[in-house]
């Protein structure tokens, strides 16, 4: 009557796809969206290499319709992976007391979120004030 | 109550080194990456509030052949490898995909061979 | 006179197990009456007390602080005494063990190793500077207590446990509800017991299994946080990997 005999149910073996642990998924592969990008510089790193008949190749296929629509893919990639970013970076953190109380999460999400944001837009602004002057 | 001072200490892992490559480059993508993508991929292929002549041959040479060019060049593409090879480790494992020594070579191994074309490409570009 | 009306009832669908008469847990099914006041717990134990004697599950204060009556309801890892039936009406309940833990019998899971993991990471205040009793009580400022006021709070109800995949598949990883007294001592203005507790978790069971999924502090009855108390040492594992190595080759 006391016999022990502990029964272990087995992880499912797709736990992964299912709710809630889909956005989780979902997150992590936006991350590496990101190498997609990394190896499209690689790819033009290649052909600059190869010398100027190669990048005119590569510069040619940057101007196409199908190169448009996966960098904007990407970007909505990098846009979330951004976005996801900043919500995970205050578990990463210890509980910051300012003036007696605890900051919240929420708060430094959205302040970092803004922050990323104003630098995208800053660099954009160089590139822009670059290509006007030089 | 067992008490902590008998067992061994964990073996340490090196795993802190594959996270802190992942929180850089994924730093790196936060700060920067939707301003690359549309800059590279939309603005100056087509001429869109950016000039196409960014793209040239020639203008492209002088960042590649660039010291500091070579640096950035070298730090973003490096980085985001680490950062989606540890991501895709832990989502392939997560999936049971393979077993985890072979994971490791596929994620961890790739991104360290594409850094080396990477760096190996940039000096053969030469200054 | 007011109108006797047919008491409602609602399906509870329950994991049974008991070793010496199943090989495996098969699902019992309990029409239970219920008003809009009673949780799940109630419940449990209306059906322990009218329905079927042999039915076993952990409880005690009824009032979520104890952290016993922890299990999978309708699939989310919750107090049974914190979900209420009203909420989850007209529907069938469906009520198992929490996952991730070996079942016991019926709702009631092995324990034994979270025990041994709190047990591990030294659950204690190791005072950076001892005071003897005539020297008076250890003072520490409400802000430095805010540093470590969640992470205090934890009822060791496990839900954290059953919601996190990397438990799930690797048994031996530390886990949430560890972590997160481990920081509610190591943030402690009086402790000094950093390193040591950092000793422990340094390894490929320590938090270096965890991948950030952050279910386990969504799932938290009291707002823990343990997601916070796993991450934030991982940053500070990371930075002991490197000074470590500073450190032995100073010492040699």
């Amino acid at each position: 009557m006391s016999e022990s005999r502990p029964y272990l149910r087995a992880q499912p073996r797709h736990w992964w796809a299912h709710s809630p642990y889909r956005a989780y998924t979902i997150r992590e592969l936006s991350g590496v969206a990101l190498a997609l990008y990394a190896a499209i510089l690689l790819a033009g790193l290649a052909s600059l290499a190869r010398g100027p008949a190669a990048f005119e190749t590569y510069r040619q296929f940057l101007a196409s319709p199908l190169s448009l629509l996966i960098h904007l893919l990407l970007l909505a990639a990098a846009v979330w992976h951004m976005w996801t970013w900043f919500q995970i970076l205050p578990k990463t953190m210890p509980k910051l007391v300012w003036r007696g109380r605890l900051i919240r999460q929420d708060v430094m999400s959205l302040t970092a979120t803004v922050v990323a944001v104003v630098c995208s837009l800053l660099l954009l602004s160089l590139f822009i004030l670059v290509g006007a002057y030089l | 109550m067992s008490t902590p001072n008998d067992s061994p200490l964990p073996k340490r892992t090196i795993a802190p080194l594959f996270w802190l490559l992942f929180g850089a480059g994924g730093m790196l993508a936060a700060l920067f990456g939707p301003a690359l993508i549309l800059a590279t991929g939309v603005m100056i292929p087509f001429g869109w509030g950016l000039p196409q002549r960014f793209d040239s041959y020639a203008n492209v040479l002088a960042l590649a052949r660039n010291p500091l060019g070579k640096l950035v060049l070298l730090a973003v593409i490096a980085l985001l490898f680490w950062h989606a090879a540890e991501r895709l480790f832990l989502t392939l494992k997560d999936m049971r995909a393979a077993p985890v020594w072979l994971l490791r070579w596929l994620t961890y191994g790739v991104a360290a061979v594409l850094t080396v074309v990477t760096l190996a490409l940039l000096l053969a570009i030469g200054f | 006179m007011p109108e006797m009306t047919a008491p409602k009832t609602i399906e509870l669908r329950v994991l049974r197990y008991c070793p010496s008469r199943d090989s495996a847990p098969a699902f019992g099914s309990f029409q239970v009456p219920y008003t809009d006041d009673m949780s799940v717990l109630q419940a449990l134990q209306q059906i322990k007390a009218t329905l079927d004697g042999s039915l076993a599950f952990r409880w005690s204060c009824r009032m979520a602080v104890c952290g016993s009556c922890g299990m999978m309801i309708n699939g989310e890892p919750r107090l049974a005494c914190n979900t209420f039936l009203r909420d989850l009406a007209p529907d069938a309940v469906t009520i198992e063990p929490l996952q991730n833990f070996p079942i016991e019998r019926d709702l009631v899971v092995t324990v034994g190793d979270f025990v041994k993991k709190i047990e591990s990471i030294y659950p204690y205040v190791m005072p950076k500077a001892p005071k003897t009793i005539e020297q008076g009580t250890y003072l520490q400022t409400p802000a430095e207590m805010e540093a470590y006021a969640s992470f205090a709070d934890c009822i060791n109800c496990m839900l954290c446990y059953a919601a996190c995949p990397q438990f799930g598949a690797n048994p031996d990883f530390i886990g949430p509800g560890a972590m997160a007294l481990l920081q509610r001592y190591s943030s402690d203005s009086r402790d000094g017991g950093q390193q040591a507790r950092l000793d422990r978790i340094r390894g490929e069971d320590g938090v270096w299994s965890c991948t950030a999924v952050g279910i386990c502090s969504e799932v938290c009855p009291k707002q823990v946080d343990p997601a916070n108390a796993v991450n934030q040492n991982k940053s500070k594992s990371a930075l002991d990997f490197f000074l470590s190595r500073l450190r032995k080759e100073t010492v040699s």
